[in-house]
């Protein structure tokens, strides 16, 4: 018997002369629960695939449970007990529980013709390993989404899974599903399956994993238990930057209501109130599902408010379309840059010069294409997007700088109010730094932002004061002193 | 020169030099009957219809939709307007007034016709394919109904002579597509208009997010191109001298194989309108040139068109690989 | 697999087509008294052969992959060569040769399209509508087909009825083809490999899902290309049924018929964006748009109005489906986020 359930060594990988993987080692033992981590970019996703068997790789070895693979395909991947959950849950949305569940075993048996009894049997011996109770005859598409993580992961353990690989698999759940999913993983590491995990949540990584293994440019940084890291060298490591902690000034308090909000509501939230002044941060937190996301998307005129004022500048309006909230100097940064923000295959100049098109154009609309370049030359220069050429599309640029485009495009309107869903989600640490530092300056100089996060470590570092929701509701205001870690793990965040 | 602006520069080149190609080859293996002033004059007026329709169906495709029924809006305008001419001018006399009420009903009723489609589009969320399918059932049986099935006729020649007239040597018909070709090729790309299509085109969702009145940008498109169609209706109506609800019915395939060739992605968001009118060029040049040869039977043309358009695509598709994987090296 | 229930019904947009059925049926037979006679319903039953066998080939490619267009021109070109090639050796054997020949070509044809669709993953209306083109332009271009008269084989088929009844009061008959067993016997057949065998499935998952699909360990590429080859085939039955029945051929008859046949598998519940839909809801479909055309003479419509009528019922029912699934999108766009 190995000691270790998996070792792979010294594995490179390029496509078409990008090197994704430059000699990469992972090594995880039997029975532990791992956590590889890294920023967007580093090679993660790519190791996982060579470890599956979808990519070959062009150089290295790989062992499981002390037997080399040189080739390792899918099916052989499978068959040596190694399953990976991937963020999309690799479901069918438009099939049954029962199907979900039962295809990959049945496909492996290479049968041809579909049994129903025993789609049934299979299925109903996949849930029961995780006591996961659900209705198998309901179709995929209808249920929340941790049962479609709870039915990738009972189908996981059907073909005996000795090593299950998780991709972020925290993201889309609620904290009361994080919980149940911790409460799995420890029953699965009790019953002897080895766990890695991907994941580059701070908590997240110190409360789950043994050890850990971080990349940076598809090379190793290091590999260590968990009990040996520090959160201050977690970040080094993964940036290899050194961070000064920011020093928190807290803004002298500006008088100046700009967004006043009372009593709102709108499906998704009810009863919110609270007042933004000039120059001042504001933090929206919570949960998914706690309504944060709904408050920004009402503010914006993007859902339809049921009841309750919003009062701007003194006077009470109604934000009926986004238009209507971009007249009164509302800003709104969407949550999914990719699905919401951007145009991916436009080029940069569009994308930041989208909301200035009424102003920019002269008589009857024309527009002159040279004013449209230097508006958008002006911000990629101001905001710091890093690309040689802003006619490019905006898909070219890392994510960081797309967010970058995202904002420039809102500033480009001067607003008095900005709303940022998520700022950072998918950034790396060094954009995410410098996005920080720039609310601070925009606060500065008198804007009034709006910060809607679920990242306490965000909050905590950019606003001055928080509010807290939880299921639709306000459950607590915080500010100065009382914002810290305990107080908002406190209020459920 | 920015980059998007040289890619479209790079479709069209093409395109151009494909039809220069096709002339040459034209002019020389058939120089008697090609190199005449009568047959660059026919072209002129047969490419009229079909290509002012592909015009609009280009626009719609670059919103990110299609139009299905460009085709039935300009038989219903035809006939309501042929209607109009025939019942109230008595035979034989002139009317020019009326005969401009029956032009600019038409246009109107195209205008409405694509704002429809806009509505069922945007509003309701049908796909376009569908709702334009619907429509352009709905537009036929309008049609039907007020033509009572039969064919429109008796106009006044006044304005059936329209259909033939040149203007420098330049029939009527052709002038018409050229002024609506460079009117249109200014609003998509000299408009904040003609941006914002683009990007409804790229990601409608991100659109509404950056401001864009998504609706009424997608009902001002297909508005366009029912005012289009409407006119090409108009343009038949003086050529052929009637109206009848279900002609031309192989011209909206004819469109959207044109509007594919002359490089607007069928996904939506690009592809540009020179590049449309050259497309059309192109093909009538090709089958007038095919014409000529009386052993080919006229529906070849249909088997080049299709071979060409999955050719074109699969051009494009090689050319966007190289491109993409230059622009990752790049980043 | 699912079990009936009225609250698993309500849901279906199979069941909301069949409850318009009933209305419009019921109606047309208050107005009219005709609609529930013997030769009526043959006559239905005849009209909805050929549209229904089109609709598998328009639900297989819209529930794997996207629309097909190409399948009237599969059709006529498919039929052509078929009768042309019995009509040249003379045949007087049974008519399941021609059909074999038949589907040869279509399934030929059928490969085309999947080639260039898999190789390449153009979008499919593209990709079949320059096929159908192509097609016509080999039909009417190269082949020059004109009108023909059926061979000895299909002509024999043809006059050969399942049933012939005779309204007693107003003494008109009508019968029901052979054609009919045929659609039957796809029907069944479709039926059995879509539910029962893993392919089948394959088509549902690979539609819901390609990617999760091709980790499952289904044959993306090879199912997705079988599709556009049994379309082909398909097409191929069906425009020889075509031919069978109005006993003779005619190659400009079959381009057009596309639309229609969409609108119907649409209106039966299919999703436009894959991995939904179903035998029931194609017949459904046909059917309602079938009646429509069929039966408005007898409520006292003019035969002219059909259009209008039938262009409302296909926006009326889209629209429909299109705010449901509005409905259901914001649900899915939640979960897309959420899973984002």
């Amino acid at each position: 018997m190995a000691e270790n359930i998996l070792s792979v060594k010294g594995i490179k990988k390029s496509f078409g002369g990008v090197h994704a993987l430059k000699g990469v080692d992972l090594v995880i033992k039997k029975g532990e629960t791992h956590c590889l981590a890294g920023e967007n970019g580093c090679g993660k996703s790519t190791i996982i695939k060579v470890i599956s068997g979808f990519y070959k790789p062009d150089e290295g070895s790989i062992e499981v449970d002390g037997k080399g693979y040189p080739v390792m395909t899918p099916a052989e991947a499978i068959r040596a007990g190694i399953q990976v959950i991937y963020q999309d849950f690799s479901i069918f949305p438009n099939l049954t529980v029962i199907e979900n569940l039962a295809f990959n075993q049945v496909l492996a048996n290479k049968k041809k013709v579909v049994n129903r009894k025993e789609f049934r049997r299979i299925a109903e011996e996949a849930v029961k390993k995780i006591n996961f109770e659900v209705d198998l005859d309901a179709l995929v598409e209808t249920l929340p989404v941790a049962d479609k993580q709870l039915i990738a992961i009972s189908r996981a353990l059907l073909d005996n899974a000795k090593l299950i690989i998780m991709d972020e698999p925290t993201t889309a759940l609620t904290k009361k599903e994080i919980e149940r999913l911790f409460e799995i993983i420890a029953d699965l590491k009790k019953n002897g399956v080895t766990i890695l995990f991907v994941s580059h949540k701070l908590d997240e990584v110190f409360e789950l994993s043994d050890s850990i293994t971080i990349l940076r440019n598809g090379e190793n940084v290091i590999s260590c238990a968990t009990s040996e890291m520090t959160e201050e060298k977690f970040a080094y490591y993964m940036t290899g930057r050194q961070f000064e902690k920011h020093e928190k000034v807290v803004n002298k308090r500006n008088d100046e209501v700009v967004l006043e909000v009372k009593e709102l509501s709108a499906p998704g939230f009810e009863d919110v109130s609270f007042q933004l002044h000039k120059g001042e941060i504001l933090g929206i937190t919570g949960q998914l599902g706690s309504g944060r996301t709904e408050l920004s998307l009402a503010l914006f005129g993007l859902l339809k408010t049921t009841s309750g004022t919003i009062t701007m500048n003194g006077k009470e309006v109604s934000i009926s379309s986004v238009q209507a909230a971009q007249k009164l100097g509302i800003a709104l940064v969407p949550e999914d840059r990719l699905t919401e923000g951007l145009f991916l295959p436009q080029s940069i100049i569009r994308n930041i010069t989208v909301t200035k098109l009424d102003q920019l154009a002269k008589k009857a609309g024309i527009i002159n294409t040279k004013t449209l370049e230097e508006e958008s030359a002006k911000w990629v220069a101001d905001i710091g997007v890093a690309t040689k050429d802003h006619s490019l599309p905006v898909q070219t640029l890392s994510g960081g700088n797309q967010q970058k485009v995202v904002l420039a495009r809102w500033l480009a309107n001067n607003p008095d109010v900005l709303i940022l869903n998520g700022p950072t989600v998918g950034v790396d640490i060094g954009a995410k730094h410098d996005i920080h530092k720039l609310l601070r300056e925009l606060a500065k100089k008198g804007m009034a932002i709006i910060v809607v996060s679920d990242d306490a470590a965000e909050v905590i570092e950019t606003c001055d004061n928080v509010i807290a929701m939880q299921g639709g509701k306000v459950t607590g205001f915080l500010s100065g002193e009382d914002l810290n870690t305990y107080s908002l793990a406190a209020m459920n965040v | 020169m920015n980059r998007t602006g040289k890619k479209i520069d790079d479709n069209i080149l093409r395109l151009l030099v494909v039809l220069v190609v096709f002339v040459l080859i034209a002019c020389t293996t058939k120089t008697s009957m090609f190199m005449q002033v009568g047959n660059f004059q026919s072209i002129g007026k047969q490419l009229a219809e079909y290509g002012l329709m592909a015009l609009g169906v280009g626009i719609c495709m670059i919103s990110g939709g299609i139009d299905l029924s460009t085709v039935y809006i300009a038989n219903l305008c035809g006939i309501v307007s042929g209607l109009m001419m025939q019942r109230l001018i008595p035979q034989g006399e002139e009317n020019s007034g009326i005969v401009i009420l029956a032009m600019l009903t038409a246009i109107v009723i195209g205008a409405l016709c694509g704002a429809f489609n806009g509505f069922l589009i945007s509003k309701l969320n049908i796909p376009a394919m569908l709702a334009t399918l619907g429509t352009y059932q709905l537009y036929m049986g309008i049609a039907v109904v007020i033509s009572g099935g039969s064919t429109v006729s008796g106009l006044p020649k006044g304005y059936t002579a329209l259909g033939t007239t040149l203007v420098g040597g330049i029939p009527l018909a052709f002038l018409v597509f050229l002024v609506a070709a460079i009117v249109l090729s200014f609003i998509m790309s000299k408009t904040k208009f003609g941006t914002r299509v683009y990007l409804v085109g790229t990601n409608e969702k991100s659109a509404v997010f950056a401001g864009i009145k998504k609706n009424s940008t997608l009902i001002r498109t297909y508005m366009i191109s029912g005012v289009i169609s409407a006119i090409a209706g108009l343009v038949s109506l003086a050529r052929i001298n009637s109206a009848k609800a279900d002609f031309g019915s192989s011209y909206t395939m004819q469109c959207i194989l044109i509007v594919v060739l002359g490089g607007v992605n069928p996904n939506g968001g690009f592809g540009s309108i020179p590049g449309v009118a050259i497309a059309v060029v192109i093909l009538q040049v090709l089958s007038s040139y095919l014409n000529m040869f009386p052993d080919i039977s006229n529906y070849f043309r249909d088997l080049i068109w299709g071979v060409a358009l999955i050719a074109v695509l699969i051009i494009n598709f090689v050319i966007n690989k190289r491109k993409t994987a230059r622009l990752a090296k790049l980043s | 697999m699912s079990r009936l229930s009225l609250k698993k019904l309500k849901k279906q947009t199979e069941f909301y087509v069949f409850l318009i059925i009933i209305a419009l049926a019921v109606f047309i037979q208050i107005r009219s008294g005709l609609f529930f006679t013997n030769n009526n319903l043959v006559d239905l039953l005849r009209s909805m052969i050929v549209p229904s066998i089109y609709a598998l080939c328009a639900l297989l490619a819209f529930v794997s992959t996207g629309p097909d267009v190409s399948f009237p021109l599969i059709a006529a070109l498919s039929s052509y060569l078929a009768t042309d090639i019995a009509t040249k050796m003379n045949y007087k054997g049974p008519v399941v040769f021609v059909f074999l020949i038949g589907m040869f070509f279509g399934m030929l044809m059928g490969a085309l399209n999947g080639f260039i669709i898999v190789k390449y993953k153009f979008p499919s209306l593209i990709v079949t509508l320059g096929t159908s083109t192509i097609f016509s332009g080999i039909l009417l271009g190269a082949f020059e087909a004109e009108r023909m008269d059926l061979p000895e084989s299909m002509a024999r088929f043809g006059k050969q009825s399942l049933l012939t009844v005779v309204n007693a009061k107003s003494g008109l008959g009508s019968t029901l083809p052979m054609t009919f067993i045929i659609l039957i016997i796809l029907y069944v057949i479709a039926y059995l490999i879509l539910n029962f065998t893993m392919v089948g499935r394959g088509v549902y998952a690979l539609g819901g899902d390609e990617i999760s699909a091709e980790r499952a360990g289904f044959n993306v590429k090879a199912i997705r290309f079988g599709v556009f080859v049994v379309n082909g085939g398909i097409a191929a039955i069906g425009g020889l049924c075509y031919s069978i029945m109005s006993m003779r051929y005619l190659p400009t008859e079959f381009a057009g018929g596309e639309m229609i046949v969409i609108a119907a598998v649409i209106l039966g519940g299919t999703r436009m964006t894959g991995g939904v839909g179903t035998l029931k809801g194609c017949l459904l479909g046909t059917l309602l748009l079938t009646m429509v055309s069929n039966s408005l003479i007898l409520i006292g419509v003019a035969v002219s109005w059909q259009k209008v009528f039938i262009g409302a019922i296909i926006i009326i029912g889209t629209a429909i489906s299109a705010l449901q699934s509005r409905s259901g999108a914001i649900i899915k766009k939640k979960i897309k986020k959420e899973a984002a």
